[in-house]
């Protein structure tokens, strides 16, 4: 079996704020496998979209601490310095962000955009044949008229549209690794499923890896081929998606799929555990769903439980995950 | 008690940078001189001594004389009660009239609001040196037109700041309690709006007195404003500047005071706001 | 919803285009009718009033007609509002000369004064702001905070007296006073200097402070986190991609420091004798020759509107959003 293309290990990141240091990553450690589409699952706060930037290491300025290692391709990303760092941006790595009405440069045209993201990636090309492969690339995420649309600005383009240039530059670029941070989150229902349709097409023409962030387990089961469940700051089950949800090892995330099960509504968000996540201030020296747990006994609220192996392929964080396995849900 | 805490712990945090300090210690030194001039002063200021026309800093006149002999320091120190007089009542008078329209301008109906606006844009924006020109022209020089003029420029500055703090303040919780018990409007107004929006006006007109002191003292120096004999630093620089052939110190001396002043008001006013807007503090 | 969008933002144009056209108007107008107040409510007798001791008889005949004092009020307001339109801006009352005629005579001084000023306090100025933004709490940055504020609060006709008395006077590097009178363009560049110099100072500060706020507002913005996501040379995402953007509320706070710079031009000029409207008002009023006065006021507050109309425009030029409104149409995707 070939190594991953990504192996992250004991990943933290803290940043200072206010109100005091805050425990954004408590010790992550994932793979993304070659060719695999990996889902991050999580509430709101929960680090997944700081696990995305900590990839790119495109972090806030408050960050006071950055350790662990990320291992990209053989390269410990976090050793690197800035400009080798930004060696990777654009080239092999490439990202979709969450919100398309505001991560494109109101005063540039989309076809400014693509060419500069472009001409980055292939210093040689010209001018023109740049435009041409970024008329391609609009074709490619099903823009009609993209020759139009490279003239246009921003605000002259829908939501969705916009999403679907965001998707373009990044497969301009041909990434090795490509981050999806919520990238249909901000979106509505139909175009949400436009979007996810696009990507599913892609996949057969794009062999690089997919890290796809989304608080929505409906879409991760349709589009990933595995499966990583984050809570606060921490990784609470990870292992192929169809396994993992067939049968959640962690208590968080059996609620998290019966919410999803529960929820009639629209896009299904995540809101109805009872409990809050826990202050991403808090010192972290136990279980960080315990308070939220049904199933929490002393031990879980005195030591951090392990992620360890819970069958082929997946790891859980929770002590009592094979008791747990015979009980209902 | 609270409030005088409150202003106790501004006035820290005042002091807490650089530029809070030395524009307080400046402001004070303008504030003493202007108030105590006679007792700062060592001489009269308005007292000839043709003989000693352009005499050299000494013990007796510590900046020297000026072209009649008069002593330059205490001419100074009188310079800055008169900027202090002009800016501070000019001030008091666009503070009130520009707070009682922006409160008036926020209660009434959309299209008196729009009018006062539009009438506040046209004054804001004007060049307000050349507006005292035209009213000179036709008036004549004196330093009750230095404070008109500069009230009327000030106004909108004011009216504008007002009218948006009572804006947010309309939907407050407690303004709609009162309004339901039955609160009279001037009540509400008095007791509750006023008292509410008063702080950051302070603030503006705090930050307004540098370009008050320097539009007097561009007036007299042009000798539109204050009349000499008064001793303005703008007419203690027009003096120095006709005669700059005999001597350079009482045009550098005086030029100094102002540029002094103006500056020192300056870094206090951006203290003050930066110590009471947390938002614009992290700016800078 | 994306259908509504453009037709609101279309809407809010007009308005905004409307209150612009309005306020402009109206500042014409308004300075119009002050100037003829200030005519028409002069204490006592107007003619011995505007002209004073100089008032001789004839002289004091000529003024009457010239001004329409023998005139009732609305005849006097219509008469001059007519003029004006014409591009009759009186007569100048000692001389006789139409005032139109000695405006245009020393414009030229004025406007390129002001705008070389401008635009050396954009050159200074914005690489200034930016490298500030980008190197925050540096040591320039620092210096830059200190002296910028420096600059803004020093009265700008104060720099020009010290200038003057550094570089013309004690180290006689520069040619002292005035214009140059042979018209040489060299010598004219020369006199140019100190004044520019004076008149530009506090536009550097000022427009230093507002370019590294605006910078530093833009480069949390999540556009810019694309460009550096992408990679994108530091230089191109700072100069290309954030500037632009930050341009939009700098040049906004600029229009409406126009107002000052006019004036400071004006006590500028004078300070350096040099000729322009500052000046010509100034010797108007100590002639008591108010329709030169009424004339000039005119005219710098029209130069005042002129200039805010192109920063207005300017703002088109940059923002495609408001540019493309006419033809704006929403896809779905």
């Amino acid at each position: 079996m070939p190594p991953p293309l990504v192996s992250i290990r004991n990943l933290v990141l803290e940043a200072s704020t206010t109100r005091g240091t805050a425990h954004i990553l408590r010790g992550i450690d994932l793979e993304v496998g070659r060719g695999r589409i990996l889902g991050v699952v999580g509430e709101s706060g929960s680090g997944k979209s700081s696990l995305a930037a900590c990839l790119l290491r495109l972090l806030p300025s408050n960050l006071t601490r950055l350790g662990g290692e990320i291992v990209f391709d053989g390269v410990d990303l976090i050793a690197l310095d800035e400009a080798a760092m930004n060696a990777y941006r654009g080239r092999r790595i490439a990202m979709i962000f969450q919100d398309p009405m505001t991560a494109l440069n109101p005063l540039f045209t989309i076809g400014t955009h693509l060419v500069d993201v472009l001409r980055r990636r292939h210093p040689g090309v010209s001018r023109e044949d740049a435009m041409a492969r970024a008329s391609l690339a609009l074709q490619s995420v099903g823009i009609a008229d993209a020759p139009l649309r490279l003239r246009s600005y921003p605000h002259q383009l829908s939501g969705g549209m916009r999403q679907r240039v965001m998707i373009a530059m990044a497969l301009l670029v041909e990434p090795d690794l490509l981050l999806a941070d919520e990238c249909t989150t901000a979106l509505d229902a139909t175009v949400e499923a436009q979007i996810v349709a696009l990507l599913e097409g892609l996949r057969r023409g794009f062999d690089g890896s997919i890290v796809f962030i989304s608080h929505h387990l409906g879409l991760v089961a349709q589009l990933c081929d595995d499966l990583c469940v984050m809570y606060a700051g921490t990784i609470v089950e990870t292992g192929p998606v169809a396994d993992v949800l067939a049968q959640p090892r962690h208590p968080y995330t059996r609620a998290l799929l019966a919410c999803e099960l529960d929820d009639h509504a629209r896009g299904g968000r995540l809101v109805s555990i009872p409990g809050e996540i826990p202050d991403p201030a808090a010192a972290h020296v136990a279980c960080v769903f315990a308070p939220r747990c049904a199933h929490a006994l002393d031990v879980c609220r005195e030591s951090i439980p392990l992620l360890r192996h819970a069958g082929p392929g997946r790891r859980a964080a929770c002590v009592r995950f094979e008791e747990l396995a015979e009980a209902p849900a | 008690m609270s409030a005088l805490a409150g202003a106790g712990n501004l006035l820290r945090r005042v002091c807490g940078t650089f530029i809070g300090t030395t524009g307080l210690v400046i402001v004070a030194v303008v504030l003493v001189a202007a108030i105590f001039a006679p007792w700062v002063a060592t001489a009269d200021p308005d007292r000839l001594d043709v003989m000693n026309r352009f005499a050299a800093p000494s013990l007796l006149h510590w900046l020297g004389t000026d072209h009649l002999g008069r002593d330059l320091y205490s001419r100074l120190v009188h310079g800055a009660t008169v900027a202090m007089s002009v800016a501070l009542s000019a001030i008091a008078i666009a503070l009130s009239l520009g707070t009682l329209l922006g409160i008036l301008a926020a209660y009434l109906p959309t299209r008196l609001e729009r009018f006062i606006l539009i009438v506040f844009d046209v004054i804001y924006s004007f060049p307000s040196l050349v507006l005292a020109l035209a009213i000179v022209a036709v008036f004549g020089p004196s330093t009750l037109m230095v404070v008109i003029v500069v009230a009327i420029t000030l106004t909108p500055h004011f009216g504008r700041v007002a009218r948006a703090q009572v804006l947010t303040l309309k939907s407050a919780p407690f303004l709609e309690a009162e309004r339901i018990l039955g609160a009279s409007f001037p009540r509400m107004v008095l007791h509750h709006v006023l008292p509410n929006i008063l702080g950051p006006l302070v603030i503006l007109a705090s930050m307004d007195i540098p370009v008050v002191i320097t539009i007097e003292a561009g007036l007299s120096f042009l000798g539109l404003g204050v009349r000499p004999p008064l001793a303005s630093w703008g007419t203690l620089i027009q003096d120095g500047y006709q005669f700059l052939s005999d001597s350079w110190v009482p045009v550098v001396v005086a030029s100094l005071a102002l540029a002094f002043a103006t500056l020192g008001f300056t870094l206090f006013g951006e203290a003050l706001r930066d110590a009471v807007d947390p938002r614009i503090r992290g700016e800078r | 919803m994306m259908t509504a969008a453009p037709a609101a933002r279309a809407d809010e144009l007009m308005r905004y285009v409307g209150s612009r056209l309005l306020t402009t108007v109206l500042i014409v107008v308004g300075a119009m009718l002050l100037l003829f107040t200030l005519s028409a409510v002069v204490p006592g007798d107007p003619a011995t009033t505007l002209l004073g001791p100089q008032a001789t008889p004839e002289l004091s005949q000529r003024f009457i007609a010239e001004m329409g004092l023998d005139q009732p009020l609305p005849t006097r307001l219509w008469r001059f509002f007519s003029n004006v339109a014409r591009g009759n801006l009186g007569t100048d009352v000692i001389s006789g000369r139409p005032v139109a005629g000695l405006i245009r005579e020393v414009i030229p001084y004025t406007l390129i004064l002001t705008f070389s000023a401008i635009g050396l306090a954009v050159v200074i100025g914005v690489p200034l702001g930016v490298y500030a933004a980008t190197h925050r709490s540096s040591a320039l940055d620092n210096i830059l905070a200190f002296v910028s504020v420096a600059f803004i609060a020093v009265p700008s006709f104060v720099i020009a007296i010290f200038l003057l008395l550094i570089f013309a006077i004690w180290l006689d590097w520069l040619p002292v006073l005035g214009a140059s009178r042979t018209g040489a363009l060299g010598d004219e560049f020369k006199r140019m200097i100190l004044p520019t110099v004076a008149l530009a100072l506090g536009w550097i500060g000022f427009i230093a402070r507002l370019v590294r706020a605006s910078m530093l507002e833009v480069m949390g913005e999540p556009y810019i986190r694309t460009s550096r996501a992408y990679g994108l040379p530091e230089r191109l995402v700072t100069y290309k991609y954030a500037l632009k953007n930050a341009c939009i509320p700098t040049i906004t706070i600029l229009g409406l420091g126009i107002g000052r710079l006019l004036s400071n031009a004006v006590l500028v000029e004078i300070v350096f004798a040099r000729p322009g409207l500052g000046r010509l008002i100034y010797q108007a009023i100590s002639e008591r020759n108010y329709p030169v006065v009424q004339g000039a006021v005119l005219v710098v507050v029209v130069l005042f509107v002129g200039v805010n109309l192109l920063v207005d425009l300017s703002y088109s030029a940059i923002d495609p959003r408001i540019r493309h409104t006419t033809s704006d149409h929403g896809v779905a995707g």
